[in-house]
């Protein structure tokens, strides 16, 4: 009996969940990496390397330099703003400025040429207010490298915003009054204080950012930008070579995973670690006068052009349209049943790989390293590696088979999201209250499910928002594997914005966003009342 | 050039409440003073301030004849020339050692600056640690850092807050010591913050308590702990018996000058004599590291008794007691 027990709960057995979890997340990625190195490519891949590859690359490459230098003209300044000064709406703007991460960078594609373009209501207004025509003025194309950069940064710039926002505040104020004690003025306390102790949190925000921007799909082939990402999508579907797409998405892994490592470099040895002992609330300077209006206008201008415009844009597209709109209420149900699968499969990953976080074995180690390379890992190239699976199996993807690829290739994708606020609030709760549990005779079963688990939960409601709206979001796996003729909004949308029928595409786009809104507002109610230095 | 930095008569109020209120102190050049007080009794706002990290709404404070800071005028810190230590020692997280240190000396050129730099870091025995980034130093190291740092820059006064707290009691103490001494040594007005009467009564020149937001009382540390003005006052540095002269021993009224209705005394000023007319019955014996805390009744008092270790009474019995002559003070009735 009393051995019986002891080898339920040996440590082999009790890990096998995890590696389980492990090796489903890893399997689509070890699987394009190695069809990416191993395959030859075939006949389309010669065309691709001596004709496309160098414009993908360059594409890519370029849209990342601007994509971050944008980013960290939005993100940062507005984030010291938020946090050091007292402004008209400051209160709001700090929350506000978080919202365009719900509109996905396709949305906002759409909308921004709509807005943007020759019949839009920007050049209109302005030729109303010159008396010009169309021939006798510049103006800037979205359909461009720079406005796609401009379109990413729009939607991205808050996880910059939000980590330097998070340094900014957790860094010691006494730092920061111990520099003017030393005679450094306010300038210079930014550039040689506050900055350089925040830019290993800034970078993990741009890094993050720059995956993002690296992965997307729909934006870019909305804007007509050759990216690696498009070019990995068009070689599987018009050279219909998934080897050709594998060598691509080999080229963009290595480039992915470039930035992590000269992100990881850039940290170095100095360290971050505060050892404040003691929270103050950060005393903020009160700006007067033209000081005061112009922190609230830039604040205001960065919500309006990243969020008010484009979706207020698709909003009355959507109103205008009226019961004119084309019918969706089938891409809704679809997106609800995908979205929906995809989120539990990888709710439960990620709840596994929440809960061994305290055992750090080898097994959970390999098993979160996957989830985190999953989340790197753009949705077009996880799909072209669930495709070779499926491809080496004795069935064809079609219908339910289909269906459950997709959800598997979501849940590759995003389990790290969902893994995440669980480890927070597994972290937030002391590791003694485990030894507690055991020290009064609970097994290691029994204390993962009466103690670890219940504590995980409470982070359950927001890994499982955060994972239902991911899902829904996804683009380009979702076009490459759904059934046929089975369309989820974001796919709808993608549809009729690539017809030109930007107002039947602004109905689904802007209920993706609203969708998307939720668990920012979630984020965003989170980080306002989680704040060090609350109490004195 | 060396001049007092003085605060007169400053006030600060956060809305209604005022945090200090009409406090004047003066800080001489080489001489540190401690600024004694319970949590939330303004200390660090005091100190605040003094930095000119936030605005004084009555008062000034000067530093010699220079007006640093007056209602709707405040000089900002970064044109003080006032060094700071602060708790969390503060260190820039991405800087070494070194580079910390040489943060406040932009207006030297580079080769005095590494100079001074040379000089600090050697004086506070940190030359082998100068590459070391804070993370990599341990809490004395950092701590030496900190001090260096606000020193190195020849600063016109230092304020300290709570500056040896941070560290395990173990260590604080030749750390207190050494870095005292590297203040002292800069002959310029030292300010700190405490909550601990035992550091302010061992390493202050002179000792300001503020309760409050209030100065209670301010002198050098013999006069304060011998002479409190208050009985909050007394309260502040130690245990301290009160009993009302009505219902003091006549054998100890002669004891006693001073005019108050309230008599008070430390409990070290009470000695066992076994034949003192004053009897008192024992009912509490605890040992407190070297001394022996005994409770002692009778007479309608009650009173604590601090004793060297040795011979003494165990609860239950009565023994004679005297106070020693002079060691007692006397406050108005009524007083808190």
């Amino acid at each position: 009996m009393e051995l019986r027990a002891s080898a339920f709960s040996a440590p082999v057995f009790r890990q096998l969940p995890v590696l389980l979890a492990g090796l489903v997340i890893a399997l689509p990625v070890a699987v394009v990496l190695v069809t990416g190195l191993v395959d030859g490519g075939g006949a389309a891949w010669t065309h691709i390397r001596e004709t496309l590859l160098l414009r993908y690359l360059g594409g890519t490459l370029s849209v990342l330099v601007l994509t971050a230098m944008l980013c960290l003209l939005m993100g940062v300044p507005a984030a010291w703003l938020v946090t050091m000064f007292r402004f008209p709406g400051r209160g709001a703007f700090e929350w506000l400025l978080v919202l365009p991460l719900a509109a996905p960078g396709y949305v906002l594609a759409y909308a921004w040429s709509d807005l943007a373009g020759v019949a839009g209501p920007l050049q209109s207004a302005l030729r109303e207010a010159t008396g010009w025509s169309a021939r006798d003025y510049w103006f800037p194309d979205i359909s461009s490298l720079p406005g796609l950069s401009f379109v990413l940064a729009c939607t991205l710039y808050p996880y910059v915003y939000l980590t330097a926002r998070a340094a900014f505040i957790s860094q010691s104020v006494c730092t920061m009054e111990a520099a003017r004690s030393l005679g450094a003025g306010a300038a210079r306390t930014f550039w040689s204080v506050a900055l350089p102790a925040a830019r290993p949190a800034i970078a993990a925000g741009l890094a993050l950012a720059l995956m993002e921007a690296a992965a997307d799909y729909g934006a870019a082939e909305f804007l007509g930008v050759p990216t690696l990402t498009f070019g990995i999508v068009r070689a599987w579907k018009s050279f219909g070579e998934p080897a050709a797409a594998a060598r691509l998405a080999f080229v963009l892994l290595a480039l992915i995973l470039t930035f992590v490592l000269v992100e990881r470099r850039a940290r170095g040895r100095s360290g971050t670690q505060q050892s404040s002992i003691r929270w103050r609330q950060i005393s903020r300077v009160t700006l007067t006068g033209p000081a005061a209006w112009s922190a609230s206008a830039l604040c205001a201008a960065l919500f309006t052009l990243a969020f008010a415009l484009p979706v207020g844009r698709l909003a009355w597209r959507s109103l205008e349209s009226g019961a004119r709109n084309a019918p969706i209420s089938d891409a809704v149900i679809n997106s609800l049943l995908l979205a929906g699968a995809g989120a539990t499969f990888a709710f439960v990953l990620a709840l596994i790989i929440a809960l061994s976080i305290r055992g750090k074995g080898p097994v959970a180690t390999f098993a979160r390293i996957a989830a985190s390379s999953g989340y790197a890992i753009p949705g077009a190239v996880l799909a072209l590696g669930a495709l070779a699976v499926i491809s080496a199996l004795p069935v064809t993807l079609s219908g339910m088979l289909a269906l459950v690829a997709l959800a598997w290739v979501y849940a590759v994708r995003f389990t790290a999201a969902g893994t995440e606020p669980m480890a927070a609030a597994l972290a937030r709760a002391p590791a003694s209250i485990g030894h507690a549990a055991q020290s009064l005779g609970a097994s290691p079963w029994r204390r993962t499910f009466t103690v670890d688990l219940p504590v995980a939960m409470s982070g359950a409601a927001a890994a499982a928002l955060v994972l239902f709206v991911e899902a829904l979001k996804e683009l380009p796996a979702t076009l490459m594997l759904r059934p046929f003729n089975w369309d989820t909004l974001a796919v709808r949308a993608h549809a009729y914005a690539t017809d030109e029928r930007l107002a039947a595409a602004a109905l689904p786009a802007l209920l993706i966003t609203l969708a998307g809104l939720l668990p920012v507002i979630l984020l965003s109610w989170q980080i306002s009342r989680a704040r060090p230095g609350g109490a004195a | 050039m060396t001049r007092p930095l003085e605060a007169l008569g400053v006030t600060r109020r956060y809305g209604a409440r005022a945090v200090v209120e009409d406090v004047s102190l003066s800080l001489a050049p080489g001489e540190i003073t401690a600024l004694l007080g319970g949590s939330g009794a303004g200390k660090s706002t005091l100190l605040r301030l003094l930095a000119g990290l936030e605005p004084v709404e009555a008062g000034e404070i000067r530093l010699g004849d220079q007006v640093l800071s007056a209602p709707g005028r405040t000089l900002p810190p970064e044109r003080r020339r006032i060094g700071m230590i602060f708790q969390d020692f503060a260190l820039f997280p991405h800087l070494t050692a070194e580079r910390n240190v040489a943060f406040g000396l932009k207006h030297l050129s580079r080769v005095e600056a590494n100079a001074r730099i040379d000089h600090w870091i050697g004086l506070l025995g940190l030359t082998h640690r100068a590459g070391a980034f804070p993370h990599e130093l341990s809490g004395g190291e950092q701590q030496r850092v900190a001090i260096a740092r606000a020193l190195a820059p020849q600063p016109d006064a230092i304020l300290m807050d709570e500056p040896f707290s941070g560290l395990e009691p173990a260590l604080s103490g030749s750390v207190r010591t050494a870095a005292l001494a590297a203040v002292r040594a800069a002959g310029i007005p030292a300010l700190m913050v405490t909550h601990d009467p035992a550091e302010a009564l061992e390493s202050a020149d002179r000792i300001a308590i503020l309760s409050a937001g209030h100065l209670l009382q301010s002198g050098a540390p013999e006069q304060v702990y011998t002479r409190p003005a208050t009985l909050a006052a007394a309260r502040a540095l130690g245990p301290v018996n009160v009993i009302a002269r009505a219902l003091l021993p006549i054998a100890w009224q002669n004891l006693v000058s001073g005019a108050g209705a309230l008599v008070g005394f430390r409990p070290e000023a009470l000695r066992l004599d076994p034949a003192a007319p004053v009897r008192l019955l024992v009912t509490r014996r605890r040992l407190t590291g070297p001394l022996v805390r005994l409770t002692l009744e009778g007479q309608g008092l009650e009173l604590e008794a601090l004793l060297p270790l040795g011979p003494d009474p165990a609860p239950g019995e009565e023994t004679g007691v005297t106070l020693a002559p002079g060691a007692a003070f006397t406050f108005a009735s009524g007083e808190t």
